[in-house]
């Protein structure tokens, strides 16, 4: 008997999707989400079927679509969801030959798999629906020299270990504002289309899992703290990564038309993915959704993810990563524990404003590079690699990158607060420290007591450096620059929620001063927040908070009021109010049922 | 002594431009990846495999048109073998068609080396160790037993003796008596290693190249390394070629450093890179049937020939393209 305060109102897998209170603006969202993108002439599976959906431009989307399908410049992996996507979905109005022309292209063209993560979920995804839609056919028909059955077979085989992985120790891709479509969009595609009623609700599962990762980590549609990759645009102005758009259409955020909003098109303009999540049939559980949008409460967030595949210089595949997030109505500070988790675009930690103003956050970072990094996680030599990666993302060896991740940064939260150490080795090649800090804040002040006050709308932060620095204009920021090898920042956020007004946030923190001791190769930072709790944090060393050692090993996969998993069990649950969703990868069933009040 | 006579029947090779063997060769050339490719110019879009009958001279290209090939070779009955981005590729039509024998198991396959008896076993180099097929790819077999990290990026079958293999690993060169069953670090411990091959001449002696450590040899079957005289010890070093007419004469692709050669069996060694430009060489092959004919691939910088046993190169195809694996059957 599991409680008798608890009524089980448990259904195998067909409790109805009952997003009540948001499902009229949703069927608003979704429709106008394909009209627009039916408006659209962006050439891509996306503004087709949308097109033909809605029966908009009928002939010029039939003609694109054919020209789609023999082009050859589209990534294999990119291809072959969203081909078979289009093809799924419109298949009783294409033209014999063009339908023709689409199953040819299966037995033609290169399908490259890629090397990520997401390349092998999108690859897999449409393999597997390819495979199905054409199914008994020799090796001859396939552009692999693999039947239909061995082609079923390896996808349905891949696509469980990636559910099963992504469901125990979590994605090595995780969290990411602009990857996220790479994910939630083949997931929704292979919900839609999976005639094994099996595979069908492991998609939806996926599914639910992806947007309750998100959620719960959502502030007014931006994704905020920690994540495992993403482009150096995005990480400055959060609402213009595409998790944007998924998170206006299924959570109702942020609270205007995103598409409208020329601040936020120019990079993403024509990302439309977000058109199959509008098209598909997939309900977001209203628990989700509530998860996503109820921010009366502050609560922490914990969570285990994994590192991307380490092939070399590791002793072990994928170490865990450990992510603290602080959610408050305002604003959201969350953390990564540093060092090297991903290559090339990590974002460690950041405090995002909830706020219509773009470029809604603060972040530090050491820009970071080597070919032994990248070595870490490509098999090409590591010199050709920092090669390889300066040649065509120029980005990676910039000193004022915007995404990084290094071996010399390490960071400490504890609710809204964080200390971010920084012990950087002599003859590193950017030997300094940046911080972001948009020119858009309502108040920037360097106070005499040493803090740098910064304020939007209703959010205050603190923000104290150990060790001297200096600031640069640019465009839209002020980049705060130390040039200390070894330093350390601390950062208390608050708002007017907890705080009052900015001045007692102020006053609250103008007799602190955090000590760094120790040197050489291990500082320390000490500090009392402004809560009392102290915080005692050694590079490479104990994370002692009141005294206690923070014991990453007893980390969840999910831990906060409403996600809670054990690490490995494959367990996810959800809980909001009286409500409690949840999903059993290994058992493939999805539970639902209410507590008593 | 010793070392002038081979130089003597070099150069005598060059001047005369004796043909030491007769039968044409089919070339196998692995383009990773082109800057052209990606802008969609189209004097080389495509990459993957391409072959050449006409030692070099000309290429045609085979198979998918945007794979990431890292290195193919064919079997004694024919069939072509390509580790590539998918896994590893085989074609029984002389490139035409593939099948990918692989499945989701193996991915970041660097090498694919086909067993010089026996045509239906390859062993794969990837980021995960080796594995092997006895039955032409319908099935493979994990191999790592003794690694100590997986990562492998060259394996080499002593072609007399198929059951004796050598892998190229993060933590140097391991060694197998028995087919791969279980592996031994015999060399160059701690030194990433990766590339190998055997001299054609003496079957007992095998070279490595390494990660920013130069190269080593070993002449006792690969039991014994020692660094090679000579040779800058802080070269990475890509590619190992041999001259197969002339016992002594062996080719080294670098990085940075293009291509450095060789004329007395390693104990002297020159810079060869004249007319190279750029100086990463990935893969080398020596044309059989004209040993002055010598092939570099370049990362970057397309695929160079050279007619004068490597004094001399001239660019030849590929332009900006990274030539990643040169073989020849």
């Amino acid at each position: 008997m599991r409680n008798s305060a608890v009524i089980l109102l448990t259904v195998l897998l067909l409790v109805p999707s009952v997003e009540a209170r948001a499902q009229p603006s949703f069927e608003q969202r979704r429709q106008r989400l394909i009209e627009v993108v039916a408006g659209e002439r962006d050439r891509s599976f996306f503004t087709v079927t949308a097109k033909l959906v809605t029966g908009k431009d009928k002939e010029f989307a039939i003609q694109m679509l054919d020209s789609l399908t023999t082009d050859q410049s589209i990534g294999g992996m990119f291809y072959s969801y969203a081909a078979i996507g289009s093809y799924l979905r419109l298949r009783d109005q294409l033209p014999d030959s063009l339908k023709a022309k689409m199953r040819n292209s299966f037995r033609e063209r290169t399908m490259y798999r890629g090397d990520t993560e997401n390349h092998w979920v999108m690859y897999y995804t449409g393999l597997y629906l390819a495979a199905q839609t054409w199914p008994n056919e020799g090796r001859s028909q396939w552009y692999n020299g693999k039947s239909s059955d061995e082609n079923f077979r390896e996808a349905e085989e891949w696509l469980n270990l990636w559910f099963k992985t992504s469901s125990t120790i979590g994605q090595g891709e995780f969290d990411s504002p602009t990857y996220f479509i790479t994910f939630i969009t083949p997931v929704l595609t292979l919900y839609e289309f999976a005639s094994d009623p099996v595979m069908k609700r492991r998609a939806q599962m996926m599914a639910d899992l992806l947007f309750a990762d998100f959620a719960v980590e959502h502030l007014n549609g931006n994704y905020c703290g920690g994540h495992s990759r993403d482009y150096p645009e995005d990480i400055m102005n959060p609402l213009s990564a595409p998790a944007a758009l998924w998170a206006w259409l299924y959570f109702g955020e942020p609270q205007f038309e995103l598409w409208q909003e020329t601040r936020y098109r120019p990079r993403h303009r024509g990302g439309w993915e977000t058109v199959f999540g509008a098209m598909s049939s997939y309900r977001l559980p209203e628990i989700i959704y509530s998860i996503a949008t109820d921010r009366s409460t502050p609560y922490v967030h914990t969570e285990t993810k994994r590192v991307r595949n380490i092939i070399r210089f590791g002793l072990e595949k994928n170490p865990p990563v450990y992510k603290y997030t602080y959610m408050t109505r305002h604003y959201a500070l969350g953390s990564l524990q540093g060092g090297i988790l991903q290559p090339i675009q990590q974002h460690t930690w950041d405090v995002t404003f909830a706020s219509d103003k773009p470029y809604n956050t603060i972040f530090t970072l050491h820009p970071f590079y080597s070919g032994k990094e990248l070595a870490m996680f490509f098999p090409e030599e590591q010199k050709f690699l920092s090669d390889e990666v300066d040649r065509y993302h120029k980005i990676y060896t910039n000193p004022n990158k915007w995404n990084s991740s290094s071996p010399f940064e390490q960071t400490f939260q504890h609710k809204n607060t964080i200390l971010v150490l920084y012990n950087i080795d002599k003859g590193i090649t950017h030997p300094h420290i940046d911080g972001f800090f948009p020119k858009n804040l309502d108040e920037r002040s360097i106070d005499p007591s040493g803090w740098i006050f910064c304020r939007m709308g209703a959010t205050y932060v603190a923000f104290y450096s150990l060790r001297p620095y200096e600031w640069i204009e640019e465009e839209i920021n002020w980049r705060w620059r130390s040039f200390e090898l070894m330093n350390c920042i601390v950062v208390e956020v608050g708002s007017s929620d907890e705080e009052g007004p900015f001045e007692q946030f102020k006053r609250n923190l103008q007799a602190r001063s955090p000590a760094l001791t120790g040197g050489g190769r291990n500082p320390t930072i000490e500090y009392t927040t402004r809560s009392g709790d102290h915080m005692k944090f050694t590079f490479n060393g104990p994370r002692l908070l009141n005294g206690k050692p923070v014991n990453f090993a007893e980390y969840k996969f999910f831990n906060g009021p409403y996600l809670h998993s054990e690490r490995k069990s494959g367990v996810v649950t959800m809980t909001y109010k009286n409500h409690v969703r949840e999903l059993d990868f290994d058992k493939a069933t999805i539970k639902e049922w209410q507590k008593l009040q | 002594m010793l070392r002038f006579s081979l130089i003597a029947v070099f150069i005598a090779g060059l001047c005369c431009g004796v043909v030491l063997h007769a039968q044409q060769e089919t070339i196998y050339m692995s383009v990773l990846n082109s800057r052209r490719h990606r802008l969609g110019a189209v004097d080389n879009p495509t990459v993957g495999l391409f072959i050449s009958t006409d030692r070099g001279a000309t290429w045609r290209h085979r198979g998918w048109e945007y794979i990431r090939a890292f290195y193919a070779e064919a079997g004694l009955d024919g069939a072509i073998w390509s580790a590539c981005g998918n896994g590893v590729l085989r074609s029984t039509d002389g490139g035409t068609t593939w099948r990918i024998t692989t499945g989701w198991h193996i991915t970041e396959v660097l090498k694919v080396k086909v067993h010089p008896q026996d045509p239906l076993a390859a062993y794969a180099a990837t980021a995960y160790g080796i594995f092997k097929t006895t039955d032409g790819g319908e099935t493979w077999r994990e191999k790592n037993r003794g690694f100590q990290k997986p990562f492998t990026s060259d394996v080499v079958i002593d072609r007399a003796k198929g059951s004796r293999l050598l892998a190229a690993t993060e933590e140097g060169v391991y060694r197998s008596t028995n087919g791969g069953d279980r592996w031994v670090l015999v060399g160059a411990k701690n030194k990433g290693v990766r590339t190998i091959a055997q001299d054609p001449h003496d079957g007992r002696a095998f070279w490595i190249g390494t990660e920013n450590d130069g190269l080593f040899v070993s002449r006792d079957e690969g039991a014994a390394w020692e660094p090679a005289q000579s040779f800058p010890k802080h070269l990475t070093v890509y590619a190992i070629a041999f001259d197969p007419s002339v016992a002594g004469v062996l080719y080294v692709g670098t990085h940075g450093g293009g291509v450095y050669r060789s004329l007395d069996g390693g104990t002297t060694w020159k810079q060869c890179s004249v007319g190279l430009k750029n100086l990463d060489v990935h893969s080398l092959v020596v044309v059989p049937s004209n040993p002055r004919i010598v092939l570099a691939g370049t990362l970057n910088g397309g695929l160079y020939r050279s007619t004068d046993g490597g004094s001399r190169w001239e660019f030849n195809s590929q332009d900006e393209g990274q030539v990643w694996g040169l073989s020849v059957r």
